[in-house]
């Protein structure tokens, strides 16, 4: 593995670019805006590379990220209802930036943000201190993210961060995967998730219930096609526009992190690439870029809904406003820690 | 918790296919996953006889459309009727006001047609079937073969031939080798399912023609039975059957609930392609290398040595072992071991158990050599292959160790 430093965007604060490489020809390229996810370049089964994420064409692109093509996502990835919760008694508001709910840390959370990268040995850290008061949020923290790339084409992300008061704290990755290289939509990637339920939400994306998915379009136990389930008639599909949703994975104590495993896959049979996740979270975010249409990304023509798929680990969607509420309130003298691991390979 | 009132559903296909197979089983895993309590009407040699269907007293059908017989004798069912067939290009050949679950036929001749211009191809061919009543997905296949091949300006060759019987046999394959003939090599064929490739596969061993260096030859079904039957590995295209039997069950589940589907059409891509030697093309080799090529593959695993191989391409051992060199980077002897080991780990995967007996089935003169061959080629012994090839099948679920990364 070695890594390359490049310089991008305009002066005078250009963000640098860091690319990760392995000996098959991987190439993964790293954004200090963001901490982003920008490209990751990875060999068919004939051998052609691709990017398999979706991007801006210019990396000035990623300081208006207003999808999250591949940033981090912080203070609170995903939802908080009306922006509102409860900490230690004291009631408390944050930015409300999608239909009246709090989400993805508001337009300026983590994924807008310029982070202070260094590369070295094979690896990228990247550092960023989010102020008390910072959205909404209480409390100063500081946020580290390191990816790495190994030979075998996994990149594992491990983020740890420390509050100097109590703060909600949801950390995710939100990389927009397209495994054929944007030959086609990802309708024909075969899907398989280990989840034996899933959050089904109210029309604002706001979880309402634990639903079985068995008998549903949501039952990815077994591999199934996303684009054939995304036909299937579904009160919960419709209403998100295609999927949206968390999965609970299996084993996991609610709403708690545990060991890190592998929890879903995904093939794409054209090509013969393939995606495993592995996580040490209990969520996972299933969105299959319901509201991509019109964004102009690498691609020659603007992007199309259902272009690209994201797999987000984290906690629970509105877990602060939930029963288990204590597991996502990062404290003085914790340390918040989450390992997620996206492997591509051939089939 | 109430029990779930058990609903009496007819399944009305030709399971002696692997497609029928494969939907029903789809079938099966649906409901075992839900609480739905069905009582499943099968013939008992599981086909599909119509006489008296309509006189059921069930709750529901899932059935096979592609026979048009079995959509006009279910048009005016009282119950439900999920159908199951083929996609077809012109909208007006779906049945009308019936929910309906799809192969799509556009896209599994794409994928294979994809594989075998990325094999490098540049010559391309259907081998298709007699058209008849119940394989109205075969001139579906035609259609998209057709239009592919207008869209990519390249000529449309497309091979009908006689349709199988024992009578008619003879002449079917003198045919097919004729056909073969006429065709600019090296071609990609594209058959319509494993079982038509199977046959040209052996027109083309008959012949004499190499594949995959002359002829490269891919599938649709995924058929293991077929897969059993060819000397060469058969490379295919995998149907989408276990998810469409799910989502026919799904969409029956739904109505027996009350649900109004009217129109609801499904259609379900191509789960993969398993690329095996028959379109394992490489397009620049030298003749006497794909001569020599030819003959391994099909006699490896008969404990050939490289004095036959070079006695078959009629050159001296030593200028055949220089261009292996030259063109593979491996000596005779190393692509005999190559084939070997392939077949070996074909057959461990299988999870068949005698060791002695894969390694004499695949030419070794004895398991500790076959032992040997795997430390050094694989750098493991052949039971630890076994043993992680039989736990990552692709349809189980998913592992659940810790270190994936």
């Amino acid at each position: 593995m070695n890594l390359m430093i490049s310089d991008a965007g305009d002066m005078p604060a250009p963000d640098q670019l860091f690319t990760l490489r392995n000996s098959s020809g991987m190439a993964v390229t790293i954004s200090e805006r963001g901490a982003a996810l920008v490209s990751w370049l990875a060999p068919d089964r004939y051998g052609r590379m691709a990017d398999v994420l979706l991007g801006y064409p210019d990396p000035a692109g990623y300081r208006d990220n207003s999808v999250y093509f591949g940033a981090v996502i912080g203070r609170w990835a995903n939802r908080i209802a009306h922006g509102r919760f409860v900490l230690d008694g004291a009631p408390r508001q944050t930015v409300v930036n999608d239909r009246g709910n709090h989400l993805h840390g508001g337009p300026l959370g983590f994924h807008a943000l310029r982070w202070q990268g260094e590369g070295e040995d094979g690896e990228v850290r990247l550092r960023l201190v989010s102020p008390d008061g910072d959205a909404g949020f209480p409390g100063q923290v500081e946020v580290g993210v390191r990816y790495l790339l190994d030979e075998e084409g996994a990149l594992t992300i491990e983020y740890e961060a420390v509050a100097d008061a109590p703060t909600p704290i949801n950390l995710t990755s939100h990389p927009y995967f397209n495994l054929n290289g944007g030959m086609a939509d990802v309708g024909d990637h075969m899907l398989q998730v280990d989840a034996d339920h899933y959050l089904s939400i109210d029309a604002t994306g706001i979880p309402i219930g634990v639903a079985a998915v068995s008998g549903t379009a949501f039952d990815f136990r077994r591999p199934a096609a996303i684009g054939a389930r995304l036909c299937w008639p579904d009160a919960q599909l419709r209403m998100a526009g295609g999927f949206d949703h968390c999965f609970c994975i299996r084993g996991r104590v609610p709403g708690q992190a545990g060991e890190l495993r592998e929890v879903a896959k995904v093939t794409d049979p054209g090509s013969g690439r393939s995606l495993r996740v592995a996580t040490t979270e209990p969520g996972l975010q299933l969105y299959t870029g319901n509201y991509l249409s019109g964004v102009r990304g690498r691609a020659p023509r603007p992007y199309a809904r259902h272009d690209g798929f994201c797999l987000e680990a984290s906690a629970y969607p509105n877990q602060i406003n939930s029963e288990h509420a204590a597991a996502v309130i990062l404290r003085p003298g914790q340390v918040y820690r989450q390992t997620t691991v996206y492997r591509i390979a051939l089939q | 918790m109430s029990t779930p009132k058990t609903h009496r559903v007819a399944l009305l296909f030709n399971a002696n296919k692997i497609f029928d197979r494969e939907v029903i089983a789809g079938v099966a895993d649906y409901l075992s996953s839900t609480r739905s309590s069905w009582d499943l009407f099968l013939e008992e040699d599981f086909r599909l006889r119509l006489p008296g269907i309509e006189q059921w007293q069930g709750d529901g059908i899932i059935a096979d459309f592609d026979d048009p017989a079995v959509a006009a004798a279910l048009a005016d069912s009282r119950i439900p009727v999920v159908a199951v067939g083929g996609s077809y290009e012109n909208e007006a050949d779906y049945p009308a006001r019936v929910p309906y679950v799809a192969t799509d036929n556009f896209k599994l001749i794409k994928l294979a047609y994809d594989h075998l211009i990325e094999a490098g191809l540049r010559h391309f061919a259907l081998f298709s079937l007699p058209e008849a009543q119940g394989n109205r997905w075969g001139q579906e296949r035609e259609k998209a073969f057709r239009a592919l091949m207008r869209r990519e300006n390249f000529e449309v060759e497309i091979f009908r031939g006689l349709s199988t019987s024992a009578s008619s046999w003879d002449e079917a394959v003198q045919q097919q080798i004729a056909w073969l003939h006429s065709l600019p090599k090296p071609v990609g064929i594209i058959a319509v399912t494993d079982a038509r490739a199977r046959q040209l596969l052996q027109a083309c061993m008959l012949a004499g023609i190499a594949v995959p260096e002359q002829v490269a030859l891919i599938g649709i079904d995924n058929d293991p039975l077929a897969r059993m039957l060819t000397r060469i590995p058969l490379s295919s295209v995998m149907q989408g059957t276990h998810e469409m039997g799910r989502t026919a069950a799904h969409l029956l589940d739904q109505m027996l609930h009350g649900v109004r589907l009217g129109g609801t059409r499904i259609l379900v891509p191509p789960a993969g392609i398993n690329v095996l030697t028959s379109s394992k093309h490489e397009s620049t080799k030298h003749p006497h290398v794909m001569r020599a090529r030819h003959y391994i593959r099909q006699y490896a695993c008969q404990g050939i040595k490289t004095d036959q191989v070079a006695a078959y391409v009629g050159i001296s051992r030593s200028s055949l072992e220089s261009y292996f060199r030259r063109e593979l980077g491996c000596s005779v002897h190393d692509e005999i071991l190559r084939f070997r080991l392939e077949a070996a780990t074909a057959i461990l995967a299988r999870g068949d158990c005698n060791l002695v007996e894969v390694a004499l089935k695949c030419g070794f003169t004895s398991s500790q050599y076959m032992h040997l061959v795997f430390k050094r080629e694989l750098g493991c012994t052949p039971r630890a292959y076994q043993q992680r090839a039989t736990q990552d099948q692709p349809e189980s679920c998913l592992p659940t160790s810790t270190n994936e990364t």
